[in-house]
């Protein structure tokens, strides 16, 4: 391995970072000390055990066992989509419907890169599905929490005229066009920003990650390219499947709008 | 032609509240009906239900004799225009606005139609390049009865189309109202205006506690 160890107490020396700030949160009196330290220690958690998963996951590598990692990510992210938001339907009603919408632009975006772009040897091959699947997931998560938390509030704030469009005989889809429009651009606006300033601001994760392990920089930036694009598609399935659920939640079958919450 | 719109027993309960309780009218055509009630009432929640952008929870609405739920929403909704209280416009100019409904259809409003429809509801040309936005509450509530006739409407649902406004822009509109029932359209308004629901002409209804009764 050409990479530089990490070692335990070089690992507990970063938490000095959190300490800055949770210094500075002190100084200014934003109290968010506790939130800092318990977000430092979780997420280490968190990473530290999946890596352990990982790793049984490689030595172990079965259909059956990438499937239901697979299927606890997507449930996470659908979890997090659904949370709190204001003004919108229940969570019970939202998270199912945020799975299907993760789970579309997911696959979307993963099913073809694997059988033609990145074959994948066997096709469950963990070393590529879970870390490329959990990229999408989490653009999708992201995607699907803005457009709901937008789509109910724009809809409320709006409801006038969308009313008075369906006084004048429109169809849902035509009087919610507009909020539609203005959610969907916003929701694929980050993922287009990392479009273009990808290599001028940031080096992707997965880009300097492979590079530090190893990887010729011209493989790993082009694998790089390839999960841009996934992104993209992701980001635009996952977001048109969301705006249809919340459009279905917004209208009864007789075209009638219903704010919920 | 006309059609009579008609509600049979209708019944709608909010939060344990019942906001109309039984309520039953008839609207000939060419009939003007003027409903009055203190607010609270239920009138405004009647006048969304006729409209069909509201379902109540029991009772049927009727037009020309058909339940309103086996005829498809848009079309329902371009034979029955209905109007809030205050009306919203749509982003960019008055001839925009006016020309929502057919658009929505995938028609457009021709110049001339767009000139009939603005002094009809007794503005003049020059509105029509105006940014419908800016408008004042009267232009605001003629542009929305304008953009609402280019539908070209058998029945005029209007929620409390003068409380927004001033005494004389307020008798304005019903001047018009009743204008425009002269010409055949059945015009139902909805208003806590005594003075107003008069001046309408035609069978003057009381809402109370979510009931209706003609008023001698």
């Amino acid at each position: 391995m050409s990479y530089a160890h990490i070692s335990l107490p070089r690992l507990l020396l970063s938490l000095g970072l959190i300490a800055v700030a949770i210094g500075l949160s002190r100084r200014s009196r934003l109290g968010l000390e506790r939130a800092l330290l318990w977000g430092a220690l979780r997420g280490a958690a968190q990473l530290i055990a999946i890596g352990y998963v990982l790793l049984l996951l490689f030595n172990h590598e079965h259909p059956a066992w990438v499937a239901l990692l697979l299927a606890v990510m997507l449930i996470t992210a659908a979890a997090t989509a659904a949370r709190r938001v204001e003004h919108g339907p229940p969570r019970r009603l939202l998270f199912p419907r945020a799975i299907a919408a993760i789970g579309a632009g997911t696959l979307v975006a993963v099913v073809p890169v694997f059988a033609a772009v990145v074959p994948l040897h066997p096709w469950y091959e963990a070393h590529y599905l879970i870390p490329i699947s959990g990229m999408m997931l989490s653009n999708a998560m992201n995607v699907v929490a803005l457009v709901f938390e937008r789509i109910f509030a724009s809809a409320r704030s709006e409801a006038d005229q969308i009313e008075a469009l369906l006084a004048l005989g429109a169809t849902p889809r035509q009087a919610l066009e507009r909020q539609v429009r203005a959610t969907l651009r916003a929701a694929m606006l980050p993922t287009i920003n990392g479009l273009l300033t990808v290599g001028l601001v940031a080096l992707p994760g997965m880009m300097t990650g492979q590079i530090v392990s190893g990887t010729a920089p011209e493989q790993a930036v082009r694998y790089q390219i390839v999960i841009l694009y996934q992104l993209v598609a992701v980001a635009a399935v996952a977001g048109l499947v969301a705006v249809a659920f919340a459009r279905r939640l917004l209208f009864t079958s007789r075209a009638q709008l219903v704010l919920p919450g | 032609m006309s059609s009579k719109l008609e509600a049979r027993e209708l019944v709608l309960v909010r939060e344990g509240r019942t906001i109309l309780d039984g309520v039953s009218i008839l609207v000939r055509p060419g009939e003007g009906v003027a409903i009055q009630g203190p607010s609270g009432s239920g009138k405004s929640t009647l006048a969304r239900v006729l409209s069909s952008l509201l379902a109540p929870d029991s009772g049927a609405v009727l037009l020309g004799g058909r339940d309103a739920r086996e005829i498809p929403p848009a079309q329902f909704r371009t034979r029955v225009a209905f109007l809030a209280q205050q009306p919203a416009m749509f982003e960019g100019t008055v001839l925009g606005n006016l020309g929502t409904g057919p658009q929505l259809r995938g028609e457009s409003l021709g110049k001339a139609q767009a000139h009939e429809l603005v002094r009809a509801v007794g503005l003049d040309e020059s509105i029509l390049p105006r940014e419908a936005r800016t408008l004042s509450g009267g232009e605001r509530q003629r542009v929305a009865l304008a953009r609402a006739l280019a539908n070209a409407p058998e029945v005029l649902l209007l929620d409390e189309p003068t409380a927004a406004l001033d005494p004389d822009a307020g008798e304005r509109v019903v001047a018009l109202l009743r204008d425009l029932r002269a010409r055949g359209l059945s015009v139902v308004m909805v208003t806590h205006v005594d003075a107003h629901a008069r001046a309408l002409g035609g069978t003057l209804y009381r809402c109370e506690r979510g009931r209706l009764a003609v008023e001698a």
